[in-house]
């Protein structure tokens, strides 16, 4: 931020002519950008809000208890339970983390530590591309190509599955974590990585032994954020995840994968855009957004909580 | 420091295993990097295949189409990449220009056929201007009032302009306020600048309109530019006459070629006129010339790709994508279906956010950059709005979609669906974007240039205008077009505030209910058919996935264009 060492004012003897409506105008302009500024919190207010607002309504009808324990969500029955939906998010968010964590992170080590310029300048903008594509696209691919791929391997995959859109939901989010744990593996100072080579150590060595575990809290707060990216994806599952809203079957976890589940984000869409839906039914769209509103924001803060927090100050 | 102490003796004794883990780790990473990027390569060039079936050509068609097309290209191309960078660059421009200029000419034109009519394209810029002009007088004749500026500064636009530019508009106001009791007649009453002016009795052929408010404002612009980048009046002047000209021959001409006279003064516009200022340029430097060839070679090669083919009769392949494809309404069987009523949808939208989102992200990051204080109560509020934005760029798409809803469609009451609350639930979405990078760009102008403006006494709204925002421009714009391209892609908010499955006819107002495109390809992903799966919906998200691309191209060329170094 900007030091304030610098007055608004005019200064002392007035050169310009017309001092005092200057002043003013630039008062008005001062107003007005700050209302812009402020356009932000306005945002934030009337997110909380507007989602409480019917949420308390859902609330009041529905026990909260049985609404985050309930084990079935159906709204032709009235019966709510956030547990099926929670099922479906847990699931797209720990595949997705399984592919695009170690991928991101290796890309960020190749990209900081050993890709040439040439290989750089190629790379990066590629990785940029993939977060650039539309996430409805991303869902198409799923849809449409990976799960007939996945079914010609030989995978026991429904037409709409768990599986396939979560792949889609891990490449969508490696740039994310490459590109912040790059940032962080940058700022590494080279002196630390001169000082591995002296003590005799291989670069593989450096890399693992220095760059990384320096670079550990900003990496950490990339996974965060993109977990939380993974959380509220909404396009990939609901075109290729299905509509079912499911429990997890902890008897079989293979079997988990072949079948359609229904996260909260997609169980959301298909609320709204349902033909015929009871009152109590379209509150609950407010309960399920809300929580999860809730759930990204904690882990956004938590994620900036811990890059600052943790991390390695040099020089 | 977290280095791990050496086990035993010295690193590197057993050096031959080192190197093999070594050379290993990289090439997985490598494999890491490049994993994300191949599976999506690899998925699009599936797509792509089925939007354009390239392989339903006869194979003389294309060989025919290799040999005159493609391989001079690739030819030229790795010429270009081996020895002759500067020209690579100019090839580069010289076919993304006119790509560019033809979209936006798309854009307007759909702009003129659904939206207003040259007329009331007319009428609406000459309101304006007049509004304008009011405000500046006002500024010369009571230079100290700064309330009254301020009534007259939003009071002029309206009076003479009396709404946004569909007339609809205008119903709204009136609508409303019959809702809330208040008559007050003011559609009938109150006729503004623009009304009368749609009153005439006589007004100009539609061209001339065109010529005075569109070709002659982007020539004048133009040849300002080139005025203040040659130093030369006389170019400047050029650049406007030559322009004129080439619309006034061509709208005498275009009949004969069966173009439209508007068509070919918005091609003149977007695409003939900054290629050929650009190609004038390169000319005169002498740098590059030899770039040039690409476009010539790949027009060259499409015409004699075409006499060869229809001689001696391949005939050519059937893509889904097609000019058909592009002009018509979606449909219940594949082969008529179309994507334009959604690409109508789209760029209203982006309309809507380009007029609303855009001022308050930039107003909202010069006040952060410039204004901003660091201490006491301010400065806390001012901590609070920076990790506020920061958390905002992290909340779901279907948050916003549902903030869309509640706020737009329940509270508000209006139209469900409707493009402006489309553009404005998006909108919301984009602006932390928009702001986060108009405030690095802002941050790259160096603060030696504000002393130095300071210094002269400039006021700090002075040194804002006239140095920060033109040193900024190209940073911001470079953001805010990368924000756009993420815009039209959203598909999450279009949902939640139930934009269309899919209309038959394009929206031609603000408050109609509208489709977008990623709305659109979202309704085909749900036909079972493998006509629609495998073709229809292929071609849409190629359609989709190209307008991103030129979009986020253009971005680029800015940013590199005039990327601060050092």
């Amino acid at each position: 931020m900007r030091d304030n060492t610098m007055s608004t004012e005019t200064p002392g003897p007035n050169i310009t002519s017309r001092p005092s409506g200057r002043a003013a105008r630039e008062r008005m302009y001062r107003y007005v950008l700050l209302l812009c500024a402020a356009t932000s919190i306005l945002v934030t207010v009337s997110i909380v809000v507007l989602l409480a607002r019917d949420a308390i309504t859902f609330f009041t009808l529905v026990n909260p208890v049985d609404f985050f324990t309930g084990t079935e969500f159906l709204i032709s029955r009235n019966v709510y339970g956030l547990l099926p939906l929670l099922s479906g998010t847990l699931l797209v968010t720990v595949i997705s983390a399984v592919i695009a964590l170690p991928t991101g992170v290796a890309a960020a080590v190749y990209l900081s530590e050993y890709a040439s310029d040439q290989m750089r300048s190629v790379l990066k903008p590629g990785l940029e591309i993939l977060a650039g594509i539309p996430t409805v696209v991303y869902g198409i691919f799923a849809l449409v190509y990976v799960t007939p791929f996945l079914q010609t391997i030989g995978l026991p995959v429904n037409t709409f599955n768990i599986l396939s859109a979560s792949i889609m939901v891990g490449i969508m989010i490696i740039p994310m974590v490459s590109s912040l744990s790059e940032d962080a593996m940058s700022a590494v100072p080279d002196s630390l990585r001169q000082a591995g080579y002296g003590m005799g150590a291989t670069k593989f060595e450096v890399t693992t032994g220095v760059v990384v575990p320096a670079a550990a809290s900003g990496i950490f707060s990339s996974f965060i954020l993109a977990l939380s990216r993974a959380i509220g994806e909404t396009m990939i599952v609901v075109v290729a995840a299905g509509s079912r809203p499911r429990m997890l079957n902890l008897s079989d976890p293979l079997a988990n994968l072949f079948q359609g589940y229904q996260p909260m984000t997609a169980a959301m869409v298909q609320i709204n855009s349902a033909d015929s839906v009871s009152q109590l039914g379209f509150t609950s769209l407010f309960a399920i957004g809300l929580t999860l509103f809730v759930i990204t924001f904690l882990l956004n803060l938590l994620s900036n909580r811990i890059a600052a927090r943790y991390r390695e100050e040099y020089e | 420091m977290a280095t791990r102490e050496p086990e035993t003796g010295w690193h590197g004794e057993d050096s031959d295993v080192n190197h093999l883990r070594g050379r290993a780790f990289e090439a997985t990473c490598l494999a890491a990097t490049a994993f994300g990027l191949v599976s999506v390569l690899l998925l699009l060039l599936f797509v792509a295949n089925d939007a354009f079936r390239p392989f339903s050509a006869d194979a003389g068609w294309l060989a025919t189409y290799a040999a005159t097309v493609l391989v001079p290209l690739a030819a030229l191309a790795v010429y270009y990449y081996r020895l002759d960078e500067p020209a690579g660059e100019v090839a580069y421009v010289t076919s993304g220009l006119p790509v560019v200029g033809l979209l936006l000419t798309g854009g307007f034109a759909v702009l003129f056929i659904e939206l207003l009519s040259v007329l009331e394209w007319f009428a609406l810029l000459i309101s304006l201007v007049v509004a304008g002009g009011l405000i500046a007088a006002h500024g010369r004749l009571r230079p100290k009032a700064a309330l009254e500026r301020l009534a007259v500064v939003l009071l002029a636009p309206i009076v003479t302009v009396f709404g946004l530019p569909p007339t609809s508009f205008n119903r709204f106001v009136t609508d409303t306020a019959a809702a809330l009791g208040l008559d007050f007649g003011l559609y009938y009453r109150v006729i503004s600048l623009r009304e009368a002016i749609m009153m005439l009795p006589f007004v100009p052929t539609d061209w001339v309109m065109l010529l005075l408010t569109l070709v002659l404002p982007v020539a004048g612009a133009a040849g300002w530019f080139v005025e203040q980048r040659r130093e030369s009046r006389r170019d400047g002047l050029a650049v406007v006459g030559l322009t004129t000209a080439v619309a006034v021959v061509g709208v005498v001409a275009g009949p004969l070629l069966g173009i439209g006279t508007d068509v070919w003064l918005l091609v003149v516009t977007f695409a003939v006129l900054p290629l050929g200022v650009y190609v004038e340029g390169v000319l005169r430097r002498g740098e590059g010339v030899r770039g040039l060839a690409f476009p010539v070679a790949a027009v060259l090669g499409v015409v004699v790709g075409s006499v060869v083919t229809g001689a001696l009769g391949f005939a050519g392949p059937d893509p889904w994508l097609d000019w058909g494809f592009l002009t018509s309404a979606t449909s219940r069987t594949a082969a008529d279906a179309g994507i334009y009523p959604a690409m109508v949808g789209s760029v209203m939208m982006i309309i809507v956010i380009v007029l609303t989102t855009f001022p308050v992200g930039v107003g909202a990051a010069i006040y952060l950059e410039e204004y901003a204080p660091s201490q006491g109560l301010m400065g806390k509020f001012v901590t609070l709005i920076e990790i506020n934005i920061g958390n905002l760029a992290g909340v779901p798409s279907v948050v916003y979609g549902l903030l869309g809803l509640a706020l737009f469609i329940r509270v508000l009451q209006w139209p469900q669906g409707s493009v402006i609350v489309a553009g404005l639930a998006v909108g919301l979405l984009i602006l932390p974007i928009v702001i986060i990078s108009a405030q690095e760009a802002i941050r790259s102008v160096p603060d030696s240039f504000r002393q130095a403006s300071y210094g002269m006494g400039a006021t700090r709204w002075q040194t804002i205008r006239q140095v920060v925002l033109p040193e900024a421009l190209p940073g911001i714009l470079t953001g805010t077009i990368l924000a756009l391209g993420r815009a039209i892609g959203e598909t999450a908010p279009l949902l939640m505030i139930g934009a269309a499955a899919s209309v038959r006819l394009a929206p031609n107002s603000f408050f109609d209910v509208a489709s977008m495109m990623p709305r659109q390809i979202f309704s085909w992903s749900s036909e079972l058919d493998p006509s629609f799966r495998h073709g229809v919906l292929a071609a849409g998200v190629i359609t989709l996935l190209a307008v991103l691309l030129v979009m986020n191209a253009t971005a680029i060329v800015i940013r590199n264009r005039y990327q601060r170094t050092g």
